[in-house]
C-alpha cells in the first residue's frame, strides 16, 4: 500500500518501465524515463535550495513535462501548486505571492508576463522554450536536468500527512483560495477509484481537465498506479466535439473523464456510434449536474460503456459515487449523486443540527475520512469555518468537511443534490464566487457597486451577468468592464452580461439583495 | 469569387468573433490569431459561430467540419466560407 504519491510511478517503472506512461502533443514518455527525469528534477530542486514543505508552482501547458515536473517536485519533498495557464498574469501573480512559492517551473513566454516583483524573490525558475532575454538571478534551462542523476530520488522520509499539492479554487471575498491535499488526502481517493473502476495495465485514460482541476488527479495518478497509458487531450480540440470523438477513437480510449458539458457536446455533435469505440468501456463525469436528457442520450449512443457521476469539492476530491443505472434512466428526473465513496463517510446535517436519517431529510453534506483536505494555505480563519470537528464524534478529535451543498436523502440511501447554502456556482465545472465577480469590479476605481448573478446554461451549467452602478460623473461601457474583469479573472468568470444602473437593490439591512436583481435584469441577450 | 466578395466575409466574421470577444474581455483579435488559445471560443460560442456563418452565408456545415481546421481563426474561418461557396 502506497503511503507516498511518488511510489505509485516507483512501482510501475520498475514492473514496466518500457510501457509509454504519457502521451501529449505527439511525444511520449516511457514508465523507466519518467521516473528518471523526475528524479533529476528532485535533485536539482533539492540543489537550488528547495527544501521539505516549500511550494513550487507549474505554470506551462498541459505536456509530458508536466508530469515531469509533478512527480520531481513531489520527490524533492515539497508540494506542487498547478497554475492555469490561461489565467491573466495578475491573477497568476497573486497565487505565486500567496502560498510563498519558492519555484516556478514555466515557459519562457508566461514568465515574461509575469510581473519582475513576483518573481524575483524567488529561489529558482525552471524555463523551458526560448531564453529569457531579461536576466534573472536565479533561472535555469529545463535542458540543465540532464546532469542530474536519474537513478533515485533524494531520500528525504516522507510521512503520508505531508502536504502533496495546492489546488486554488475561486474565493468568496475576491481572491482565490489555495486548498491543501496532502498525500493521504489524494491516495485515498486514488485506491478507491483503482478498486472501483478496476484500472489495468492495457487500459488507456483519457487526460481532459487541467491540472489545477481536481478532476486531473485520477487521470494522472490512476494511470501512474496502475501501470496504463495517460493521453492527454490537446487544448486547441477541446470545443471542437468531433475531433475530440476522432482523439478517443484513435487513442483507443478505454476510461474517459470529463465534466458534463464535455460529454453533452459530444452526444450531440461527436457522431458517436458504439462501433467507433470499441475499447471505451468507463466514462466517469464530475463538476456540474449533468443534465438528465443529454445522459439518456448518451447511455443511448454508447450502450456498452459504464457511467459514473462522481461527486465531491476539491476539498474532498471526490466523496460520492452514483453508477448510472440505465434501466432507471428513462424515468429519472436527476441524477442522484449516490454514496460515499470507500474509506469515506458522508451524511447530511439539517438546520436544527440533526443527522438527517429518514428519507426525504434534507440537510448541508459532511464528509469524514482520510480524504478531508488540511485546510486552507495562510488561512486559518477560513478553514475553521468548514473544516469543523465532527458534532457526532465526543470522544477524541476528528474533523469533518463542511461541503456547503444542500442534499436530500432518498429512500434507497443515495443522495440527491439540491443546491448550495452560498452564492457559489459553477461554469463549466469550475468553480465561480460571485463574490470574486463582484470584487474585480469593484477594482476599477468608476464602480461603486457591482452584483454578479447565474442563471442555467445548457452546455456550461451556469451563466455569469453582473450588474454595476458607477460612481458620478463615470461613464463605461459594458465591454470596457468585460476588458478590465479579464485582467482580473479567468475568461470562464468574465460576465456575459453586464448591465448599469443607478444603484443596485439592497434588501432591508442594506445587503445586495440577489434576488431581486436577479428578477430585475433581463438575461435574454 | 472577387476580392470585394472576400474581403466582405472576412469583415463580417471578424464582426461576429468580435462582439463574442468583447464578452469574454478580449479587445483585439488579430485575423490569424487562434480563436481557441485566446480564449475568445467557448464550447458554447463555436455553435453560436456555426449557426451564424450558416445563416449569413446560406451554407450548410456538418459537424464534422466543426474542427479548429475551419474556425480556428479569422482567416481560417474566411477560407472555409469561400471554399463552401465554390
Amino acid at each position: 500500500m502506497a503511503y507516498h504519491l511518488p511510489q505509485l510511478l516507483q512501482r510501475s517503472a520498475e514492473q514496466r518501465p518500457q510501457a509509454t506512461a504519457v502521451w501529449a502533443r505527439g511525444c511520449t514518455l516511457t514508465y523507466r524515463e519518467l521516473e528518471e527525469r523526475s528524479n533529476q528534477l528532485a535533485h536539482l530542486l533539492r540543489e537550488r535550495g528547495i527544501q521539505k514543505g516549500d511550494r513550487v508552482g507549474l505554470y506551462f501547458p498541459k505536456s509530458v513535462e508536466s508530469l515531469v515536473a509533478m512527480f520531481g517536485i513531489l520527490k524533492a519533498g515539497a508540494a506542487y501548486v498547478p497554475l492555469d495557464p490561461e489565467q491573466p498574469s495578475a491573477r497568476a501573480g497573486y497565487i505565486i505571492s500567496n502560498c510563498k512559492m519558492k519555484g516556478l517551473v514555466t515557459d519562457s513566454l508566461r514568465l515574461r508576463k509575469l510581473d519582475h516583483e513576483t518573481i524575483e524573490h524567488r529561489a529558482l525558475q525552471i524555463v523551458s522554450g526560448e531564453p529569457v532575454e531579461k536576466e534573472l538571478r536565479n533561472s535555469v534551462s529545463w535542458e540543465a536536468l540532464g546532469s542530474y542523476p536519474s537513478d533515485r530520488p533524494p531520500d528525504l522520509q516522507p510521512a503520508t500527512t505531508d502536504l502533496a499539492y495546492i489546488l486554488y479554487t475561486s474565493g468568496s471575498t475576491g481572491e482565490p483560495k489555495g486548498v491543501m491535499i496532502s498525500h493521504q488526502n489524494a491516495l485515498t481517493f486514488v485506491e478507491w477509484c483503482a478498486n472501483t473502476f478496476h484500472v489495468r495495465p492495457e487500459d488507456q485514460l483519457s487526460g481532459h481537465a487541467s491540472l489545477h482541476f481536481d478532476l486531473s488527479v485520477f487521470d494522472i495518478y490512476n494511470a501512474i498506479e496502475a501501470a496504463a497509458t495517460l493521453h492527454i487531450v490537446p487544448e486547441d480540440i477541446l470545443i471542437f466535439p468531433t475531433s475530440v470523438a476522432k482523439f478517443i477513437e484513435t487513442h483507443n480510449i478505454s476510461i474517459w473523464y470529463s465534466v458534463p458539458g464535455a460529454l453533452v457536446q459530444l452526444a450531440q455533435h461527436g457522431k458517436l456510434t458504439k462501433e467507433r469505440f470499441p475499447k471505451l468501456r468507463t466514462i466517469l463525469f464530475a463538476g456540474e449536474v449533468f443534465p438528465i436528457k443529454h445522459l439518456q442520450k448518451l447511455a443511448e449512443l454508447l450502450p456498452d460503456v459504464e457511467l459514473y457521476n462522481l461527486y465531491g469539492p476539491t476539498e474532498t476530491n471526490v466523496c460520492t459515487y452514483y453508477p448510472v443505472d440505465r434501466s432507471r434512466l428513462a424515468e429519472m428526473e436527476a441524477l442522484p449523486i449516490g454514496r460515499a465513496c470507500g474509506n469515506t463517510e458522508v451524511f447530511a446535517v439539517d438546520e436544527q443540527g440533526q443527522r438527517v436519517i429518514h428519507a426525504g431529510g434534507a440537510g448541508e453534506l459532511y464528509v469524514r475520512g482520510p480524504s478531508v483536505t488540511l485546510g486552507y494555505w495562510g488561512d486559518p480563519e477560513k478553514t475553521r469555518k468548514t473544516v469543523v470537528p465532527n458534532p457526532f464524534q465526543p470522544n477524541f478529535a476528528e474533523n469533518v468537511y463542511r461541503t456547503g451543498d444542500i442534499v436530500v436523502l432518498r429512500s434507497d440511501g443515495d443522495f440527491d443534490f439540491l443546491g448550495r447554502r452560498d452564492h457559489q456556482v459553477k461554469v463549466g465545472g469550475y468553480r465561480v464566487e460571485l463574490g470574486e465577480v463582484e470584487a474585480a469590479l469593484l477594482r476599477h476605481s468608476a464602480v461603486s457597486e457591482a452584483g454578479a448573478f447565474a442563471t442555467a446554461d445548457p452546455t456550461d451549467g451556469s451563466r455569469i451577468h453582473a450588474v454595476v452602478a458607477l460612481h458620478n460623473g463615470s461613464r463605461l461601457s459594458e465591454s470596457d468592464l468585460q476588458q478590465h474583469c479579464a485582467l482580473h479573472l479567468p475568461r470562464y468568470m468574465v460576465p456575459a452580461n453586464i448591465q448599469l444602473r443607478e444603484h443596485l437593490p439592497r434588501t432591508s439591512t442594506g445587503k445586495l439583495d440577489r434576488v431581486r436583481l436577479k428578477a430585475e435584469v433581463p438575461t435574454s441577450s | 469569387m472577387g476580392k470585394m466578395e472576400s474581403a466582405l466575409i472576412k469583415d463580417q466574421v471578424r464582426e461576429f468573433i468580435m462582439t463574442i470577444a468583447v464578452r469574454r474581455g478580449v479587445a483585439k483579435v488579430a485575423d490569424d490569431d487562434s480563436l481557441t488559445s485566446t480564449g475568445v471560443l467557448s464550447s458554447m460560442a463555436i455553435f453560436r459561430l456555426v449557426s451564424f456563418v450558416e445563416e449569413t452565408f446560406s451554407v450548410a456545415i456538418d459537424d464534422d467540419e466543426i474542427t479548429s481546421e475551419n474556425f480556428g481563426s479569422i482567416n481560417a474561418i474566411q477560407e472555409f466560407v469561400l471554399g463552401k461557396l465554390d
